[in-house]
């Protein structure tokens, strides 16, 4: 049974026809992916950016996508979160610059940070101790899922859990220390 | 911050971190806690915008190798993950250029000036501001901390020791990375990396990483060895200064030589301590509201600088 159910999945047309595959899940999906993007900070814009999203999906070229919906909601996580920093950006900016180079397109791929700031973080990190610092690194630097981390520093989940909410939650302080007007 | 947003924002970090795992699908349920309060979208986008912010962090850190003439590197909060286009890059100045190899053997800094010296051997000093140290370039491996305050990063070689003098007292490296504060009759060493010696022929006390002393000249017991936070050794180089319990003095005395910042304590609240980091921020006010807030004072402008009172 198990088995008969896996080959079918395999053989399933959405499944071999990625951009076919993309559209139908994101039509099949459209209520769930517009409420995502309503409470995502889109509102009233939510079914402007569900057509935002439907361009950026399906003009990409992409492999066979093994689970589309995790993929698509990832994507218009993603979409909100480019949204905001550009936004960021351009107030950054206008402070700084005055309205005369506010006409430049901001992007979203330039780093936000400087030199001297990341030093700031990379110090905030070291501070929350040598195993968070390093848990932290060996997550967030160099993309290692948690369980690898807990058996190759030989603590366990929950202490990879616990040191990674740590030391995020002393970036976030000292960010308000510096946001703080 | 309230109890309420505190604990929204370990909820958002909480979210974050699970989403980073490939295989995580739990968006309907993100969508429902996001739903539960307007307020959640708006931490949770300032969570991940700083998360992806760290995107730029380098693969492996390490200390830049820099020299920074007269301003020192300070951090601004108009910039932070959010203003890199203002921000000026330093750059790199070799040591010759800045005439310290040659017979010019005493570097002087302001107060709130930062320089980093490189010697010859692949050694670095960073000296901090209002400091005086004194290079020998008959003696590569020797320096003399008159006063002030200075992290040492040194290239070990066992037949050739570099010596760090200052008081009365002689630190002797075995391959490390350490700082040294002189403040008035008095010396402290902190480790961050390796062995030092202090004083082996009198004292005979040994320093490995994470641990320091606070020696007053005159002793006559050999210092104390006390445990020391790895991470906040130096701390000044960046514009971070870590405190647990440090009286309120010696943070004004941080203060005026990494900062150049005149700070004083009023005699009624000479006997509190700090607990805390402190942010040398560019608006120096900012600096001084958040030392006042964490050390339960009030400051106020007094001349060029601050007082804070109980």
């Amino acid at each position: 049974m198990a088995f008969q159910s896996k080959q079918s999945m395999t053989e399933s047309p959405d499944r071999t026809d990625a951009a076919q595959g993309i559209e139908g899940v994101l039509l099949a999906n459209r209520d769930r992916i517009v409420r995502f993007l309503e409470v995502r900070g889109a509102g009233d814009g939510a079914e402007d950016l569900f057509q935002d999203l439907w361009m950026r999906m399906t003009d990409r070229k992409t492999g066979p996508i093994s689970d589309p919906l995790p993929y698509i909601m990832r994507a218009a996580n993603n979409l909100m979160l480019d949204r905001y920093r550009s936004a960021r950006q351009s107030e950054l900016r206008d402070k700084a610059w005055g309205e005369a180079s506010a006409t430049q397109i901001p992007s979203t791929e330039t780093s936000l940070i400087s030199r001297e700031q990341l030093t700031l973080v990379e110090t905030a990190i070291t501070a929350t101790g040598e195993r968070p610092a390093r848990i932290f690194r060996r997550f967030r630097v160099d993309g290692q899922n948690q369980r690898d981390i807990a058996s190759e520093m030989g603590v366990s989940l929950s202490t990879v859990e616990a040191d990674l909410r740590k030391v995020y939650a002393a970036l976030a302080t000292i960010r308000r220390q510096f946001d703080a007007s | 911050m309230q109890a309420d947003a505190a604990n929204a924002e370990a909820r958002a970090i909480n979210w974050l971190i699970r989403q980073r795992d490939p295989l995580f699908d739990d968006w309907d349920g993100f969508a429902d806690w996001l739903a539960e309060d307007p307020e959640h979208n708006a931490i949770y986008d300032a969570v991940a915008n700083l998360d992806r912010d760290l995107d730029a962090l380098p693969a492996t850190s390490k200390p830049s190798v820099v020299i920074v003439p007269e301003a020192p590197r300070r951090p601004s909060r108009r910039a932070w993950f959010g203003g890199a286009m203002a921000a000026a890059l330093v750059g790199a100045i070799s040591l010759s250029s800045l005439g310290l190899l040659g017979n010019d053997s005493r570097i002087e800094t302001l107060a709130g000036e930062h320089r980093t010296i490189a010697l010859a051997d692949g050694s670095k000093i960073e000296i901090n501001g209002a400091s005086v140290i004194e290079i020998d370039k008959d003696r590569p491996r020797f320096a003399r901390l008159e006063s002030g305050e200075a992290m040492f990063h040194v290239v070990h070689r066992d037949s050739d020791p570099f010596v760090v003098e200052t008081g009365d007292a002689r630190i002797v490296d075995l391959g490390t990375a350490f700082n040294v504060v002189r403040r008035d009759r008095q010396t402290s060493v902190a480790v961050s990396e390796g062995i030092v010696l202090y004083n082996h022929d009198r004292d005979k006390v040994r320093l490995v990483a994470g641990k320091g002393i606070e020696a007053r000249d005159g002793d006559r017991q050999p210092p104390v060895v006390q445990d020391v936070d790895v991470a906040s050794i130096g701390g000044w180089r960046s514009g971070l200064l870590v405190y647990n319990g440090t009286p309120l003095a010696v943070v004004a005395e941080d203060l005026k030589r990494t900062a150049g910042m005149q700070v004083s304590i009023a005699p009624e609240a000479s006997d509190l301590s700090f607990r805390g980091a402190l942010i040398i921020d560019k608006n120096r006010n900012r600096t001084i509201a958040d030392l006042a807030a964490l050390s339960g004072t009030t400051a106020q402008r007094q001349g060029d600088g601050w007082i804070l009172t109980r």
